[in-house]
């Protein structure tokens, strides 16, 4: 298996990547605040999508932030809790970035059987990009505290307060101590993740065996209607992958397999995004046949999934956790 | 005889190679069976529990043979796995109550299967009994899977 990246590699993959999630998400929510004063739900569409597609790319930006705290580890003039506290910040606001992705994705699900992004909705996804906003520039603010020392010291406490202080609310390291210390965790979240593949897997076996042109006596409307459970099956694995990641990341960040699955993951999401507002599927009558690029995406979606399945399977084989 | 099985050349080879084809591929193979058994068998739990109504049940039909081909695979792979493991997994009362659970599983699709798709007529309403049937499955499933998964750390 080629190597994709060694850990200088993703440490500067991360410096490369940590502005998307700030300016991804501004983005968004100006796009979002431009529908709203235009009164255009196309470009709420849009703003929406910009959202769901920042929340997948935060993902390899807070992984490789971990494979570059690793590489930092020790080194003279870095200071240990400045990437602590950059990194608790850091997963909250990955959290939140994760839950405003996933009301994204449900307004622009709506859309298919409302016909519109619904106000009840839109405005949640508002209000949480706000917050998300924030936090994510108090996270990258903290960042930079790390290796700047132009802005740090004297009388400059930091644009958000004095950065000495973390807010509490997560810490990886108190989730770390958790999963490792009580040996229930570990085999509890294994198990869930795979009721979460299996369920995330059924959705998609039925959705994209449908657009292939099996299964015809379902019509694409129908079919549509399952799609949240499929979303439903992958937040159980990401907040049980999240744990196994939080409390052995130094297992994921140098494995070669566990790049290929996160890379595989990203295309299998915007897959997922393409394929949720698909609508030269979506508007076919019941026993249609979906147009060649429908049956490319879901030719493509089988195999991205089976290939994430495969290199979760793989971590311990192919690279070397566990 | 166990122990026997455990020694066989094949045993020695699936578990001592150091080959990508051996343990990891079986393990592999036998993971991706469960995806596609039990992904599907959820899919006729939720639609008889009311989800997705709008899908014709006769459609879901062909799942069934999705999840027998799925079965197949799994009970080579697992056979493999099996043998390979023997004197481990003979004892376990963990891998005994998987099995139990995996035949509760199968049990209920044959049941379902009989109940709602056979004669040419769509079933319009779904029967308490049907859906209890759902239920059972539902948690033959998810009990399976977690003594699968425990078999890894505790057996």
């Amino acid at each position: 298996m080629p190597e994709l990246a060694n850990q200088a590699d993703l440490a500067h993959l991360h410096l490369l990547l940590n502005h998307f999630p700030t300016i991804g998400t501004i983005l968004g929510l100006g796009l979002l605040l431009l529908a709203f004063v235009r009164k255009n739900d196309h470009l709420k569409k849009v703003s929406l999508e910009v959202m769901f597609l920042i929340a997948l790319a935060t993902l390899p930006v807070y992984v490789s932030g971990q494979a570059a705290a690793e590489a930092l580890k020790g080194q003279a003039g870095v200071s240990a809790d400045a990437i602590a506290l950059h990194n608790d910040a850091a997963l909250g606001s990955f959290i939140m970035m994760e839950i405003t992705g996933f009301f994204a994705w449900l307004t622009l699900w709506r859309i298919r059987r409302v016909g519109r992004p619904t106000t009840g909705l839109t405005y949640t996804v508002l209000v949480l990009s706000v917050l998300t906003a924030a936090a994510v520039a108090r996270a990258a603010n903290m960042g930079g505290d790390i290796r700047h020392p132009e802005i740090e010291g004297g009388q400059y406490a930091g644009l958000f307060g004095s950065s000495g202080s973390a807010s509490g609310l997560i810490s990886a390291a108190g989730i770390k101590d958790y999963v490792l210390q009580h040996p229930w965790v570990w085999p509890t979240c294994e198990t869930l993740h795979f009721i979460g593949m299996s369920l995330m897997f059924g959705v998609l076996m039925i959705v994209n065996l449908r657009l292939l042109g099996f299964l015809r006596g379902m019509s694409f409307a129908s079919v549509h209607r399952l799609l949240p459970f499929g979303l439903i099956g992958f937040g159980i694995n990401f907040i049980t992958g999240m744990f196994f990641f939080v409390a052995a990341s130094e297992q994921y960040t140098q494995n070669v397999a566990f790049h290929y699955k996160v890379v595989l993951l990203m295309l299998a999401g915007v897959n997922y995004l393409v394929l949720t507002v698909y609508d030269e599927a979506w508007a076919l009558p019941a026993s249609a046949d979906a147009p060649l690029s429908g049956k490319l995406l879901g030719g493509s979606a089988l195999v991205l999934a089976v290939g994430v399945m495969y290199f979760g399977r793989m971590l311990p084989f192919i690279g070397n956790a566990f | 005889m166990l122990t026997s099985l455990e020694q066989s050349a094949f045993s020695t080879w699936l578990l001592s190679s150091n080959s990508i084809w051996a343990y990891p591929t079986v393990l592999t193979l036998h993971t991706f069976g469960m995806m596609v058994l039990v992904g599907a068998a959820l899919m006729i739990d939720l639609r008889l529990l009311g989800f997705g109504r709008g899908i014709p049940l006769q459609s879901m039909d062909r799942l069934f043979r999705v999840m027998w081909v799925a079965f197949a695979l799994n009970a080579v792979t697992g056979t493999m796995l099996f043998v390979a493991d023997a004197s481990k997994r003979g004892p376990s009362l963990i891998f005994w109550t998987k099995l139990a659970f995996v035949a509760l599983g199968l049990v209920m699709a044959v049941l379902i299967r009989r109940r709602n798709f056979e004669g040419s007529a769509e079933t319009v309403v779904i029967s308490g009994a049907a859906k209890r049937l759902a239920i059972v499955s539902l948690l033959a499933w998810s009990a399976a899977i977690t003594a699968g998964r425990l078999l890894a750390y505790v057996a």
